[in-house]
């Protein structure tokens, strides 16, 4: 593994300006000036063309690092050198072959979110603001992975937060929760800033330099490399959503329109696992095993809690939100246990855990983009996200029922589908992991790893509950509410999306041996020990001795099922289904909506289970009838489940902060004389001082 | 000839701009203000024409005149725009009384040639004994900004503020080249003018222009 982006410092020490070096040249070239055009375009657009043409170009942009992240990710090289002005390394952009393959995930969200936006947007969404941000947004996104020094990694993460933030915002005038939830984000994405900015700070006084080749020199045991690791994980946790840094995500990607979350929580969550692997796999290897322990500790109560969060949410899109952090808690929980594997040598199981934690990336940003984008398709053709007012969507709007469907079976990692593969994966190395050839590797490994398996397990299980209700209530069954009742499909471009979202989310799960093959070249010193493929498009693990074919899966029980069901039909044929209205109905036929099982109904169960965790609220109004107590009227239940974390660890900071506001506020008061006074002070004080 | 009455004129400019700075701070009247503030432009020019003399450069005395047209003429005749009626009415009411002022201009020029002497030293040449007074015209220019009430007053003290730098620039490198010099005195002509036009509007909106009651920011 040589240093990033030595090669093309050495071809360019003698060179000035703007360097196009090789294709990958050429493709970062594009995405700049195809980004420029796109802002310049929504500025000029009419309206009525805005969409399109904004939705056209956004297209492109992702289309172009589309193919500039999988030339890098196929191992070709170069780039573009920036020199400037101010005495540090020069800005470098060159994507290595990890930095290709997210770049190749965020774009391809990409390339799903635009089509959608260019028929979804309406309204504000479609402003002139809003249509400039996009752009800005996706390049950003897709520089990051590019840059080789922590400035322009840096400068390429300030963009994707600062486009990220302006889309976010786009309603803001109509609703008063996004300009709360747009607060909360800039803190937050300030907060994790500052971290990552400390990190990279604290190790460019340590090595001397900006570039990450000066950084990796850097040992990884001392106690600069720890300072910043700590920094870098509260940072990057940050952007992937990470407990306890996730509170901005319950509010930020519910609010935010629907096309924006799907490339926030698809695209944009996955650079701060790009950064999490940066630091662990390039910048400072093989670091001390706590390292992994803290992650592993992270990742895992991270997976939990969002998990929990989503299972008992009945708001579509907020589920969908703590869903992600479940899903980047397991990605940090494979990083960790692989960066603890690597410690003790289980090469094998380390490679298998950190290609396991990069599949579940990949396909995360394969179902919940659209998963998020179906949420919009619902709210496009509704205007609710509220899941106990929809119902009946899966006849009205079926390729978007099927779409959601998809993505929900990737969601709750069931076969064929591409979370399947990489949780088994994930499992296979937890699970053989803690012992090589018969022997335990340590007594840390050997209390992580089961320990894993069963967080891993809980969270599957809550996983399939969750969707199963996202999906049921949601599609299936009578509309409960007339707007339900009236959805009709959307927009072919917005099915045009979903599908290709659908689409790859079972490209993923049937063909997983080639893709993981792939992308573990871009992670392991040595992939061809670590992951191979076998079959049709299966995957096996020969350190672990582990093999997964879901093509031959498939077959196989269609091969079983395929009689089955031929005998089923036969015998539907010759008796005949007979129809009865409501058999327990006494003969009457009152089965309306509200007889159905609710969101809130079908998670109570889990409520009552998790209560201690959850501590929800409950507020139940019987109004009895006038004449007797003993008959009611109408029961009236609300019930609301906050976030424990930011009541217990965020509300006491933010009253501090605002205790210190309100005192400070007698300092500063307005008056200009007071302002100039403290100036003139000031200056006063410095000219006693000096001519002491 | 030139030579024995050199320090003496350099003396002499240096101690009418310091008179002139102490009275602004005494006199409350707006139009004593600024016929004090006509006045210390023109001592200003002098010095630079006698500076110029001294060292026989043309350059330096076209620099005189262009402060004398600004700062002598141009500033004042712009803050006394106004009908004269109405500014002879305008008495200031500060936020220290005059003698507590006038102390605290004492203190300020005593405190700024401690600094100087201290830290770049006097010198012997008779332009750098008066170095010192460069800086207190800045300090009280300062104690002008934070003592008075209305607008046009702090203007006044921003204008000594500049004029204190402009001194303190000739006296120590004997003036700066007259393009850059050029630039400063449009740059103050440009601030002041808009000053100005603010300053009327606040009049004309809030019936009043002192600064203090301004306390509350609006979107």
């Amino acid at each position: 593994m040589t240093g990033i982006g030595a090669g093309l410092l050495l071809h360019t020490e003698t060179g000035t300006g703007l360097l196009m070096q090789t294709g990958i040249g050429v493709g970062l070239i594009l995405q700049l000036g195809l980004g420029a055009l796109a802002v310049v375009t929504a500025l000029l657009a009419a309206p009525s063309v805005r969409s399109r043409a904004g939705g056209i170009l956004s297209t492109l942009i992702a289309v172009t690092g589309f193919v500039t992240g999988l030339a890098a990710m196929l191992g070709s090289t170069g780039g573009l050198v920036i020199p400037i002005a101010l005495p540090m390394d020069p800005l470098v952009l060159a994507p290595d072959r990890l930095g290709g393959l997210f770049m190749l995930i965020v774009s391809g969200v990409g390339i799903l979110v635009s089509l959608y936006s260019m028929s979804s947007t309406r309204g504000p969404d479609a402003s002139r603001t809003a249509w400039v941000a996009m752009p800005v947004f996706l390049v950003g996104m897709q520089l990051v992975p590019a840059a080789t020094d922590s400035v322009s990694f840096l400068l390429a993460w300030e963009v994707m937060t600062l486009g990220s933030t302006v889309l976010l915002l786009a309603d803001h005038a109509s609703r008063a929760s996004v300009a709360s939830a747009g607060i909360w984000y800039s803190a937050m994405s300030q907060l994790s800033f500052f971290f990552i900015l400390a990190g990279f700070a604290v190790l460019a006084a340590a090595s001397g330099g900006t570039s990450f080749i000066n950084l990796q020199a850097i040992e990884p045991g001392s106690a600069a490399a720890n300072v910043a690791f700590v920094l870098f994980l509260l940072g990057f946790g940050g952007k992937a959503e990470l407990v306890p840094l996730h509170v901005w995500v319950p509010r930020v990607l519910p609010e935010a329109p629907s096309h924006v979350s799907a490339a926030m929580s698809g695209a944009m969550v996955k650079i701060g696992v790009y950064g999490g692997l940066l630091v662990c796999v390039r910048l400072l290897p093989d670091g001390p095993a706590w390292w992994g322990i803290a992650i592993m500790l992270v990742g895992g109560a991270s997976a939990l809690y969002g998990i929990l969060q989503a299972s008992v949410s009945s708001d579509l899109k907020v589920l969908l939100a703590y869903s992600t952090t479940e899903n980047m808690g397991l990605v940090f929980l494979g990083l960790g246990a692989s960066m603890l594997l690597r410690g003790y040598d289980a090469t094998a199981a380390a490679d298998a855990a950190l290609v396991a934690a990069l599949l579940l990336a990949v396909s995360h940003a394969a179902f919940k983009s659209t998963l998020f984008l179906g949420a919009g398709a619902i709210i496009h053709a509704t205007g609710e996200r509220n899941l106990d007012r929809l119902g009946g969507l899966g006849s009205r709007m079926p390729v978007t029922a099927a779409a959601f469907g998809i993505a929900s079976l990737g969601a709750a990692a069931i076969p064929v589908t591409s979370g399947f593969v990489a949780e088994w994966m994930l499992l296979q190395s937890l699970i053989h992991g803690g012992r090589q050839d018969g022997a335990v590797v340590s007594v840390a490994a050997s209390v992580a790893m089961p320990l894993a398996v069963a967080v891993i397990a809980l969270t599957a299980g809550l996983a399939l509950l969750t969707f199963v209700k996202a999906y049921g209530i949601a599609f299936l069954a009578r509309p409960r509410s007339p707007e339900a009742a009236d959805s009709r499909e959307v927009p072919y471009l917005m099915r045009i999306s979903l599908i290709l979202g659908a689409l790859a989310v079972l490209a993923l799960g049937l063909l997983p041996g080639p893709i993981a093959a792939l992308v573990a070249t871009t992670v392991s010193r040595d992939p061809a020990s670590a992951v191979q493929a076998v079959g049709l498009g299966g995957v096996s693990l020969p350190g672990i001795g582990a093999v997964l074919d879901p093509i031959m899966l498939v077959v196989l029980s269609a091969l079983v099922a395929i009689p089955v069901l031929v005998a089923i039909i036969i015998s539907a044929r010759r008796y005949p289904h007979r129809t009865v209205d409501l058999p327990w109905g006494g003969g009457g036929s009152r089965a309306r909506p509200r007889m159905q099982y609710t969101a809130t109904s079908y998670a109570e169960p889990l409520m009552r289970v998790f209560d201690d965790v959850l501590k929800p609220s409950r507020d139940v109004q019987v109004t009895h009838v006038a004449e007797s107590r003993y008959l009611v009227e109408r029961v009236r239940v609300e019930q609301t489940v906050s976030d424990v974390i930011e009541i217990r660890l965020y509300r006491p900071v933010l009253n501090l902060f605002q205790r210190y506001g309100v005192v400070v506020r007698h300092v500063a008061n307005g008056s200009i004389h007071r302002y100039l006074s403290y100036s003139f002070v000031a200056l006063l004080i410095v000219l006693i001082v000096v001519s002491l | 000839m030139f030579e024995n009455i050199y320090p003496q004129l350099i003396g002499l400019c240096t101690g009418s701009l310091l008179l002139t700075s102490a009275l602004m701070v005494w006199r409350h009247s707006l139009l004593a203000s600024i016929r004090l503030l006509a006045l210390q432009g023109i001592a200003l020019a002098a010095l630079v024409a006698v500076i110029g003399i001294a060292e026989g450069e043309v350059e330096v005395i076209v620099v005189s005149l262009l402060i004398l047209s600004v700062k002598g003429i141009g500033l004042p005749w712009v803050l006394s725009h106004q009908s004269k009626a109405a500014i002879k009415h305008v008495q200031e009411s500060p936020r220290l009384n005059p003698t507590a002022a006038l102390l605290a201009v004492t203190l300020l020029t005593i405190l700024s040639y401690v600094v100087v002497s201290r830290v770049v030293g006097l010198g012997n040449t008779s332009t750098g004994h008066a170095a010192p007074i460069g800086l207190a015209m800045v300090l009280i220019g300062f104690l002008l900004l934070i003592s008075r009430r209305r607008a046009r007053s702090q203007l006044i003290g921003f204008l000594l503020l500049d004029n204190g730098i402009a001194t303190v620039t000739f006296l120590t490198s004997g003036g700066v080249p007259i393009l850059l010099e050029f630039a400063f005195s449009l740059d103050v002509l440009l601030v002041v003018l808009i000053l100005h036009v603010f300053t009327r509007r606040m009049s004309t909106k809030f019936g009043g222009t002192a600064v203090d009651q301004l306390r509350e920011l609006h979107d």
